[in-house]
């Protein structure tokens, strides 16, 4: 993630207090989590559901 | 001592608790000075409730188990009239209006709360000497971590200032310290045991765990505080485990699946490591367990599973204090935290439907065998004071797989290093089977003697 786009999503967060303060933080926070999303592996089957499922009327 | 001699003694009017809770301050102003276990050390509360409850004994009333056992409780967990810190200046004057359910039930059983322990801030990171509170040693080595986050709990139980201990995992966080500091330490199945009054760091991936010296008394503080909350969200309707009645079962006949490709390829283990847990294997089989080969998805693809979510979910908490007050973090709980401003929504639902595909697989491993057997942590534990070090090691672990999947695991000494450091195994076991997996860890405790194995500091 290049630092405009860093500093363009920082800001949508509302983090432009860390931004000024913390850049350092904020750059490794967006690299840590570019990190995790890279080496996530997607599944291929379209009607692959989410955990946890909806249960309608649990806990309500 | 252990709990369970701690309780049995109690009951038989063989030890005061008075007594009891008297050697433990005492050990614990000798020794927390270097182990940094306390954030809050609730010196009178205790000594109050260990008199009461001789009275109480003498009287005859026995409120249960563990009646006069001290117990320790991660700075994360409330504590009615404490503060709830999660070591972390954010909430220093947070003082907790009741008791979480497990430390309800913990007093509901007689324990007896001597504190509030040392944790990694709000329960993620590491050792950071950025805070208000110094970070916890290890007492195997005080040059060394205890793990973390639960890192006061580990430390504490295994430097005999309390035999038993509150933590939560949310990523490895019971599991961690256990492996460090040569304990027994479980995060049970999902929902097993009640979060409420626990502070958040990942709806669906923070458990609440035991850390003790032995099995036994594991299993007996599962006993105390599993069971169903309905105002938990998460917390599952499952039958009572009864987990201390069938530890001494023994292990023939039972079908254990070794993950190997978590330590030899996915994170390639320390030598000792890799020794280590092939003796436990070893072993287990000359006692009469079959050992299978057995393999799941890699450790990168569930860590990375397991960050998109905990990332996600975490910044949903902190995103108002990271908005508003990012200096009252520490520098590792900051950086980690305000990387779910960096995910999409789209990357956490990926991440959860990849994560019911892991469920499944790893519930296929569990359909051949009864039990798992792995790597917890790949090193022993590193010095603290070497954060390049720490940074490389602590992710090199596989606790998180089974904080995505839900399924039971504990992990315990497996031996000890050539420094003088523990090392480590976990067992995993099916969803609410923590029976078989206390029965399978007492096993191996019993052949090995880990729960006779002590810090030389100590």
């Amino acid at each position: 993630m290049d630092k405009a786009t860093v500093e363009l999503l920082a800001c949508r967060a509302g983090l432009e207090k860390a931004l000024a303060e913390f850049p350092e933080d904020v750059a490794a926070a967006a690299e840590q989590a570019g990190r995790s999303v890279t080496r996530l592996k997607a599944p291929t089957d379209p009607r692959a559901e989410p955990w946890p499922p909806m249960r309608a009327g649990a806990g309500l | 001592m252990t709990a369970v001699e701690a309780a049995r003694a109690i009951a038989a009017r063989e030890l005061s608790p008075v007594e009891l809770m008297t050697a433990l301050l005492e050990r614990i102003g000798r020794l927390d000075p270097k182990l940094n276990v306390f954030i809050r050390l609730d010196r009178d509360a205790a000594r109050d409730a260990a008199k009461a409850a001789e009275a109480e004994i003498v009287g005859g009333r026995v409120r249960g188990p563990l009646h006069g056992v001290p117990v320790g409780i991660k700075d994360i967990i409330d504590v009615a009239g404490l503060p709830t810190t999660c070591h972390s200046k954010i909430l220093a004057d947070n003082i907790a209006v009741a008791d979480a359910v497990c430390v309800s039930r913990l007093r509901g059983a007689g324990a007896i709360v001597l504190g509030k322990l040392s944790t990694h801030e709000f329960a993620i990171g590491g050792p950071s000497f950025d805070l208000p509170w110094p970070p916890a040693r290890n007492p195997w080595n005080p040059d060394h971590h205890p793990g973390g986050s639960s890192s006061g709990s580990g430390a504490g139980v295994a430097a005999g200032l309390f035999p038993m201990a509150l933590g939560s995992d949310t990523g490895g966080s019971v599991r961690n310290p256990a492996s460090a500091c040569g304990i027994v330490g479980l995060k049970p199945t999902y929902g097993l045991v009640s979060r409420r009054g626990v502070f958040p760091l990942s709806f669906t991936l923070d458990h609440v765990g035991p850390l003790t010296r032995t099995v036994a008394d594991n299993a007996l503080m599962l006993d105390v505080i599993a069971g169903y909350d309905p105002l938990d969200p998460g917390s599952a309707a499952a039958p009572a485990g009864h987990y201390a009645s069938g530890l001494e079962r023994g292990v023939r006949g039972l079908r254990i699946g070794f993950i190997r490709h978590f330590h030899e390829t996915d994170t390639p283990a320390d030598p000792e490591v890799g020794a280590a847990l092939e003796h436990v294997a070893g072993t287990l089989h000359r006692l009469g367990a079959e050992i299978r080969n057995v393999r799941v998805p890699s450790l990168e693809e569930f860590a990375a599973v397991n960050r998109v979510i905990l990332q996600s979910e975490a910044w949903t908490i902190h995103g108002p204090w990271l908005r508003e007050r990012p200096g009252d973090y520490g520098q590792l709980a900051r950086r980690r935290l305000m990387a779910g401003a960096f995910v999409g929504a789209g990357d956490y639902v990926q991440a959860s439907r990849r994560r019911l595909q892991m469920i499944e697989a790893v519930e296929d491993a569990l359909r051949d065998v009864d039990v798992l057997l792995c790597a917890s942590a790949m090193d022993p534990p590193c010095r603290i004071d070497k954060a390049d070090e720490i940074a490389r090691t602590y992710p090199r672990q596989a606790r998180t797989p089974f904080n995505v999947t839900g399924h039971p695991a504990l992990a315990m000494m497996a031996g000890i290093s050539t420094g003088g450091l523990p090392l480590s195994v976990q067992f995993v076991g099916r969803c609410f089977a923590e029976a078989t997996l206390f029965r399978v860890a007492r096993e191996w405790e019993r052949a090995a003697g880990t729960g006779e194995k002590h810090p030389p500091v100590m």
